[in-house]
């Protein structure tokens, strides 16, 4: 019930036109006392089946049309403001737990000094700024089947200048030592798991950080419906809501696993978008297409004319998802290379961390 | 999980710290309010340069003339005002003035200022310790402290042969250091006559014949007044008390969760330490039985480089890699307060002198020539 009054009250604020109006349906409803007794008995509380559902079926009724009349009353505001010339009334924006996210004082801000001071000082400097060229080793743990070998093949497509080397049996250490000695500057390791990718492990090399990410919901390219096939040009890279600077410090350990200068004709674009601490990783080919909008033509028959003299040409963006797509979700962020016994980390998840389920990390 | 809790940190009394970090920068925070107050950034010194990074920090806490030193990435040593930040001396140490692959080869690990002086026209004395093992002692004189290349009497002797040393602490008493690293067993020096006096031995092989390589990773001495108690911490997660009178073999020896230990600091009460590890656990020990007293919990995410007791308020700083400046209460076990620094955090000092009124009750200005 508290949360119906709650969700009633901005609306009531978002039509200030009819300001009143919130108050007099108040009354309406007061008017009716029978309504009242009935608001005032909870379903759960009758026993009987029967009834219940049928309250429960009359409330939810009830509940569907005040919606659907609050939602006609915001358009009728609109279209009235639109005639009047005025301003139309705000849009209302839903909270959600991301835009009632807790405040976090680690996140980046663009005026801060030391934060680009400490850019210009870590570990993907070089290849960011274009120093180097990114070189990546890939590679498996020891028994790497089912869906393993497909998924580093389509990974191998999205990142230019890797190259799959067997695991073996040698120690994750042993082939540190040997990409660092053949200038490689990331290592990614695809942990599988009953035979099923489970866990990404992504190194920098020399001495960059150590991100451990589990890996979920992936689906490979013959699964996706209407995949297109990726190019081998260099893609673009879209890195969404890394705010804080551990996210900063994720997003150009990402970063740094792309070349830095895309080739625009290849239109193929690859997004990692943080959401709620899970990082999405998609992989499309866009296009952009000019085309005669027949939506407008019909406009034109049926009434003004004065806005169809736009260009009947519109440009429109197609994409075409092609590539794995998987989520990823940070679990260590270790300074230095691999190293279990003697690693230190620079951020790990504890389960006392998680006071709310709308605090954040990257 | 819970859908959201408020967690009130309680706040500090006041208090002033000082941290060092990667970009070669001196924060200090500082608490002012009475009782309690949040601790807050209040200054900050140098220029954010990766390449001068502080790699140590020691402040020598008197109630007149202060001084802070700094020994940086580069090789230098700098001695700092730390009431104000000017740098008043710099020198070039060891390692580095020599021309053995200088300071790329041969980084400064640890570094101590002494906090009695000799005399009134001495600046400062320190002992700094390379990589390598090349501890030295370096005094810098009031007169050539701008020159920074002939700075006073010192001395330099090997500390290990193989291995590296990744440590050194001096006893309260100021008359004996201690050094350990990887490979390298603690060992005690008398800094008078620059002698080895004692040094460890690794514990017998366990029950499987395993022999673990000594990996210290850091010490200190329990007592004020006893040089001859010693914690030592390793990296496969033990902290270790040797007496030295005794024994060369430690005396307890205490595992730790899984995660190498990284930190060390002592209680005044004479029994008591605190320990932070590699992934951000900080907990503290009672010496005399080895028994966990309990752990620090405050969403620490990163590792533990640097903790500090405060000599008399019951208050602990630890400072590491996830940028954070923590101040706990060791009675309560409880967060005090915490800071954010931006930077990965290498040193925490505390000055003890620091007053509300934002004066030091005794202290003269600092002259720098």
């Amino acid at each position: 019930m508290a949360k119906e009054k709650k969700r009633k009250q901005p609306a009531s604020d978002a039509a200030p036109p009819q300001g009143d109006e919130g108050e007099g349906r108040r009354e309406r409803k007061g008017k009716k006392a029978k309504k009242d007794k009935a608001d005032a008995i909870l379903p759960s509380q009758i026993k009987n089946k029967d009834k219940r559902s049928e309250l429960h079926s009359k409330i939810k009724r009830e509940k569907k049309a005040e919606k659907r009349k609050l939602a006609r009353e915001r358009s009728q505001a609109i279209r009235r403001a639109e005639e009047l010339g005025e301003q139309p009334p705000e849009r209302q924006v839903p909270r959600t737990i991301e835009n009632t996210r807790e405040p976090d004082e680690t996140v980046c801000r663009p005026d801060d000094q030391e934060l680009f001071a400490g850019n210009d000082a870590d570990e993907f400097n070089d290849v960011l700024k274009q120093h180097m060229i990114p070189k990546v080793l890939i590679t498996t743990c020891r028994f790497n089947s089912g869906r393993g070998p497909a998924f580093i093949e389509e990974l191998m497509q999205v990142i230019p200048n890797s190259h799959y080397v067997k695991r073996g049996t040698y120690e994750l250490k042993k082939i540190v030592e040997y990409a660092k000695n053949r200038d490689f500057t990331s290592l990614i390791v695809v942990h599988t798991n009953r035979r099923e990718p489970d866990a990404l492990l992504i190194i920098g090399l020399p001495d960059g950080p150590t991100a451990h990410f589990k890996l979920s919901k992936l689906v490979l390219r013959k699964d996706i419906k209407n995949h297109g096939n990726p190019t081998s040009h260099k893609p673009e890279l879209v890195l969404n809501n890394f705010t804080t600077r551990l996210g900063h410090r994720v997003g150009r350990m990402i970063q740094s696993l792309f070349p830095q200068d895309p080739n625009f004709r290849g239109r193929r674009v690859v997004t990692f978008h943080n959401q709620r601490d899970y990082i999405f990783f998609r992989h499309h080919r866009y296009i952009f297409e000019t085309k005669e909008s027949k939506v407008a033509s019909k406009d034109k028959k049926a009434k003004t004319s004065e806005s169809k003299s736009q260009p009947e040409k519109q440009v429109i963006c197609r994409l075409q998802e092609c590539g794995p797509r998987f989520t990823l979700k940070l679990l260590t962020l270790q300074h230095g290379t691999f190293d279990t016994k003697s690693g230190e980390y620079e951020w790990v998840h504890k389960p006392d961390m998680d006071t709310s389920r709308r605090r954040f990390f990257l | 999980m819970p859908r959201t809790t408020v967690l009130e940190s309680p706040g500090c009394p006041p208090l002033r710290t000082l941290t060092t970090d990667i970009l070669g920068l001196v924060k200090v925070v500082e608490a002012r309010t009475n009782p309690a107050g949040a601790a807050k950034v209040v200054e900050t010194w140098g220029e954010p340069d990766a390449s001068r990074a502080i790699v140590a920090a020691s402040l020598a806490g008197r109630a007149a003339d202060p001084v802070l030193a700094v020994a940086r990435k580069n090789g230098v040593v700098e001695l700092l005002n730390p009431l104000n930040g000017d740098a008043v001396a710099a020198v070039k140490t060891v390692g580095s003035a020599s021309d053995d692959g200088g300071a790329e080869g041969d980084p400064l690990v640890a570094l101590h200022l002494f906090t009695r002086q000799a005399s009134d026209s001495m600046l400062g004395t320190f002992i700094a310790c390379t990589d390598k093992g090349k501890a030295s002692i370096r005094s810098i004189m009031k007169e050539n402290a701008a020159s920074g290349s002939d700075a006073g009497p010192s001395t330099t002797w090997d500390v290990c042969s193989g291995g590296n040393v990744q440590f050194c602490s001096v006893d309260h008493g100021e008359s004996y250091a201690m050094f350990g690293g990887k490979g390298t067993e603690v060992n005690l020096w008398d800094i008078a006559s620059c002698s080895k006096t004692w040094s460890a031995k690794s514990p017998r092989a366990n029950s499987l014949g395993i022999f673990t390589r000594p990996w210290f990773t850091a010490g200190t001495f329990l007592c004020k007044d006893d040089h001859r108690k010693i914690v030592a911490c390793t990296n496969n997660h033990q902290v270790r008390l040797y007496d030295t009178s005794l024994q060369r073999r430690p005396a307890i020896s205490v595992d730790f969760r899984e995660a190498p230990i990284k930190a060390v600091a002592a209680d005044p009460n004479g029994h008591d330490v605190y320990i932070g590890t590699g992934t951000g656990d900080l907990a503290s020990f009672d010496m005399r039985t080895g028994k966990l007293q309990g752990c620090y919990i405050g969403k620490c995410s990163g590792s533990i480089r640097s903790i500090v007791r405060h000599p008399e308020l019951p208050l602990i700083a630890s400072c590491g890699l996830d940028s954070y400046l923590r101040i706990w209460d060791t009675n309560t076990r409880q967060l005090l307060s915490a800071v954010f620094l931006k930077q990965h955090l290498t040193t925490v000092v505390i000055d003890s002198h620091f007053s509300v009124e934002g004066y030091y009750l005794f202290s003269t200005v600092v002259t720098a020539p």
